[in-house]
């Protein structure tokens, strides 16, 4: 075991210590979502406030813990690569930004008007949504807690010519994206050193 | 054509497609991209205008796609939309160059805040309870256009009035134009602290019935009477640059800045002397000042000109007014007088400034004309480091026939209002259009306002936030957030160029919310009687191209460009000066106080909030948040004391004490700041809201609430600093918040160094 899941079990141990003596609630207790970037905030929350709302969200996001993202539809990314849609058709900060971005209910819409209307999923979309005036609260997939201090930048991996799969697994085999990678650091720095990009520390943390 | 392929051209097209931007028919047919053309993760900085006083400085606003929360037809959601995450000053705006207030910075709060009214409400509870439910605009629209089509079928177009703050640009314009074609009056403009005094004390000095823009960055000698110019008065952020140019911005010349006031104001603060006169003596200051300059014959009286002949004996040299008479009646050292007054003729160019409290006495007026006549004496009017009236831009609009009518339309105040309504019945005003005025707050209590507004049988309010006035409205149409909506400014001063900001909607509206301009539009096209004659426009957008395109093409520049700088900018000669206004030369008064000196010993002077300005700042949490510069006290209100009286009167600080005026009484925290005259008391207005969002609503206390309904003698505008009030400490609990432990960093009773 690498160190550092050792001193995460050290951690798991001191927090069951806690748990049993009264606090096990805070964990279970009910919080909503995780804060951090992996999860959008809910719509109830409208306190400008960077705080916790739960002991149990404090302790979680403490230890890295992050829910599965929910989407608000089973989008079949397979379907879609299928039909040879490029991922930045949907995606389509991934060349320029920081981010890839996650489409608004109006790039569907750029082609379900007159594609696949009929089938449930689209109808779901055209009716609760695009009438409706809203969008899709798609939820983030990938992301580092705040303490890692990492700023990504897909910007440069694209133009250097990364793959899409080499980081988010091969999204032709799934409907909604999974965590298919784990995006330890050694994955990163692996790859940096196979092409020769840069591994110093500021590079990622800054 | 194959959708397929469809997709592999756009896709292999998109980086340029999406570089070249909006002119690109293409990618706005596909909408790959957000409506908005933004690049999720990149931020554009688009211009605009900040709202929260009539400084009219230029904003950058940063703009990032982002998920939005909001509410759709009842349904909580989200929409992909550009959101403002930033706002800085404009640097290409000749205004602020740049630079933005604390207050500026700020104001994106108003746009995201948790309490803005997302929709039309009507009426279902109680007046004054709050109770409102949701309709739709279709409904709304149609109220409003059926009591104005109520009160023209009854031949009584004039019980339709209109209550605002002060409308910047051609909103102004609108709304006046809008009510004069109905058959109205013209609109009530209300504030707490109007600068009508000072406009009038202008007007009659040196024909600009305008506030002066101040030039600082060439002035060697600023001489401030109750201005609180780095604060809160005029146009504090171009003030703010100029008086940093002052002080460093010539190599081995350091401009003096000399600031007399009863209390030390933050620009007090900044003075390289502070001069505490009796508050509403500080005419007197500076007219003792000007006995000394012409005594020693370093001016003659004719150099002050038409200002000079206002005042009484001014061209014997004001024999009255020697410094040791002054000084009696000031508590200023004669020596100190004589001292300025060398100081302040030898050191050209130099000028003097006047606002706040010394406008709001009874004898206002007198103050504001002798310090005209002072600085007219050293000749600092017009001239480059004195002041200077911004040349006014005239706007090509076409109003049609029977504008020459508007101009002898009386213009009420809401004091007048107030009493009109409160007199008769059935109540002259039948419908009542309000525009994010807060008169129940900031007036005082004896015009009864809040009385007369009930007497209103409809009032229809335009505001973002429910507050004390807009609660008792029937009908609520809330407008666009500033960033939303066109904006449009031109500024009274803070330049020496004629200035006009514009600005287009920064981000899309996040509510179901539409632009007052746009619905007055609407809701003029849709009357049974026409306007006569129409207004042309059938939105502000064309309204305001209408007015800017002349303009704009005079000078060579265009629209889409001024746009793009957020604004534009002239060198027109100075505006024409209004005609002489025959007037005696009037003599120096006292001021007059409510309160018996012995029952009310102390002055009671409020003062405009750092941070609230009025109080119609005080629903933005950061605002809340931000420690007074002087106090450091933040969330809360207070009452500034001379820690001298205090001890006499065995108030601690931050002890709980109850002020008394004649009308009222109010409690808050004492606080013991040194920079206070003795017979001072000094209270900042923002605090004390009954209804005002989370954040405002019951936190401290409002001196607006005892102060006396006391009115500059010869303007008739309030006199907000003429109410006395006697002092008594209640308990230790005054919950006062402090940033810093104390206005002093050591206690000085234990400094032994």
């Amino acid at each position: 075991m690498s160190r550092r899941g050792r001193s995460r079990l050290k951690w798991l141990a001191v927090l069951i210590a806690v748990s049993s003596a009264g606090g096990g609630w805070a964990l279970f207790g009910p919080s909503g979502m995780v804060q951090g970037q992996s999860q959008a905030r809910t719509a109830a929350d409208s306190v400008f406030t960077t705080s916790h709302r739960s002991t149990g969200e404090a302790i979680r996001h403490f230890f890295g813990m992050r829910n599965d993202p929910v989407q608000p539809i089973q989008f079949p990314h397979e379907r879609h690569i299928a039909q040879e849609i490029a991922c930045v058709v949907c995606h389509s900060g991934v060349e320029w930004s920081a981010v890839a971005g996650l489409p608004s209910v109006n790039t569907c819409m750029g082609c379900h008007v007159g594609i696949a209307e009929d089938k449930e999923p689209i109808i779901k979309i055209t009716t609760e949504y695009y009438e409706k005036g809203r969008d899709l609260s798609w939820q983030r997939v990938y992301g580092w807690n705040d303490e890692a201090h990492v700023l990504f930048n897909h910007a440069p991996h694209i133009r250097s010519g990364v793959d899409c799969a080499t980081c988010h697994g091969d999204l032709s085999k799934m409907t909604v994206a999974e965590r298919a990678v784990d995006h330890t650091m050694g994955f990163c720095v692996d790859c940096h050193v196979e092409k020769k990009a840069s591994i110093d520390c500021l590079t990622c943390h800054y | 054509m194959d959708r397929r392929f469809f997709f592999k051209v756009s896709v292999a097209g998109s980086a340029t497609a999406t570089l070249a931007g909006c002119g690109n028919p293409e990618n706005q047919l596909i909408r790959f991209i957000p409506d908005e053309q933004l690049i999720p993760g990149l931020s554009v900085w688009k211009p605009s205008i900040c709202p929260l006083c009539p400084a009219g400085c230029g904003l950058l606003a940063r703009v990032v796609e982002g998920d939005a929360e909001v509410i759709r037809d009842g349904e909580r959601g989200v929409v992909k939309m550009g959101l403002v995450k930033k706002l800085e000053g404009n640097p290409a705006h000749p205004i602020n160059r740049g630079r933005l207030c604390a207050r500026g910075q700020a104001a994106i709060q108003a746009v995201y805040h948790p309490d803005r009214i997302a929709h039309p409400l009507k009426r279902d509870g109680e007046r004054g309870t709050g109770r409102f439910s949701e309709i739709s605009w279709e409904q709304a629209l149609a109220e409003l256009t059926a009591r104005l089509n109520a009160l023209a079928a009854a031949k009584n177009p004039q019980a339709l009035s209109f209550l605002t703050r002060p409308l910047p640009g051609q909103r102004q314009t609108l709304v006046t134009e809008f009510l004069r074609r109905f058959g109205a009056p013209p609109p009530i403009v209300f504030e707490v602290f109007g600068e009508g005094v000072l406009r009038r004390a202008n007007e009659l000095s040196f024909g600009y019935g305008q506030l002066p823009t101040v030039d600082f960055a060439r002035s060697r000698y600023v001489i401030a009477f109750g201005a609180d110019a780095l604060g809160t008065w005029n146009s504090p952020v171009a003030q703010s640059i100029g008086y940093g140019e002052m002080r460093q911005g010539t190599p081995g010349q350091r401009g003096k800045f000399v600031h007399v006031e009863a209390r030390l104001s933050q620009t007090g603060a900044n003075a390289d002397e502070w001069v505490p006169a009796k508050s509403g003596t500080e005419g007197l200051f500076a007219l003792g000042m000007a006995h000394a300059i012409m005594k020693s014959q370093l001016r003659s009286p004719e150099a002050a000109g038409l200002a000079g002949a206002l005042i009484e004996g001014w061209s014997e040299g004001l024999p009255r007014y020697t410094p040791a008479e002054v000084a009696a009646q000031t508590g200023v050292a004669a020596e100190r007088i004589e001292r300025l007054a060398r100081e302040f003729a030898e050191r050209w160019p130099a000028v003097a400034i006047v606002g706040g409290a010394v406008c709001a006495h009874t004898n206002g007026l007198f103050n504001a004309l002798a310090v005209n006549a002072l600085n007219a004496l050293v000749g600092s009017v017009g001239e480059p480091g004195g002041i200077v009236f911004t040349p006014k831009l005239d706007f090509g609009l076409d109003f049609g026939a029977g504008r020459e009518d508007a101009a002898g339309a009386v213009t009420q105040s809401i004091e007048q209002m107030a009493a009109l309504v409160n007199a008769s019945a059935p109540a002259p005003i039948q419908t009542l259009l309000l525009n994010d005025a807060n008169p129940v707050f900031g007036a005082p209590p004896a015009w009864r306002v809040k009385e007369a507004l009930l007497k209103i049988p409809h009032i229809v309010s335009f505001g973002n936030f429910l507050d004390e006035t807009s609660i008792l409205a029937d009908l609520i149409l809330p407008d666009h957030a500033f960033l939303e909506t066109w904006m449009d400014n031109t500024p009274e001063s803070g330049q020496t160029m004629a200035v006009a900001g514009l600005a287009r909607p920064v981000v899309r509206p996040l509510y179901q919310t539409r632009a007052m301009p746009d619905i007055l539009l609407e809701v003029a096209r849709n009357l049974e009687q026409p306007l006569s004659p129409p207004l042309p426009w059938t939105n502000y957008e064309e309204m305001l191209k209408a007015a800017f395109d002349p303009l704009l093409e005079a000078a060579g520049a265009n629209w889409e460009e001024s746009l793009q700088l957020g604004g534009w900018a002239t060198a027109i000669p100075s505006g024409t000066r209004g005609p002489v206004v025959e007037m005696k030369p009037m003599p120096w008064v006292e001021p007059q106080f409510e309160g018996g000196a012995k029952d009310f010993p102390f002055q009671f002077l409020p003062f405009k909030s750092q941070a609230f300005l009025d109080g119609s700042l005080a629903h933005l949490p950061w605002l809340q948040e931000l420690p007074d510069p002087m106090t450091t006290a933040m969330w809360s209100s207070w009452v500034e004391i001379n820690p001298k009286t205090a001890a006499t009167l065995g108030i601690a600080n931050g002890d709980l004490v109850e002020i008394t005026s004649a009308h009222a009484s109010l409690r808050t925290a004492a606080v013991l700041a040194p920079g206070i005259a003795p017979d001072v008391l000094a209270m900042p207005v923002g605090q004390g809201h009954e209804t005002f969002t989370r954040y405002a609503s019951g936190r401290g206390a409002n001196p607006i609430a005892i102060l006396a309904p006391m009115k500059e003698s010869a303007t008739g505008e309030l006199a907000w600093a003429a109410t006395r009030v006697r002092i008594s400490r209640v308990s230790a609990a005054g919950q006062l918040t402090l940033f810093a432990g104390g206005m002093r960093e050591r206690d000085p009773e234990h400094d032994h160094r």
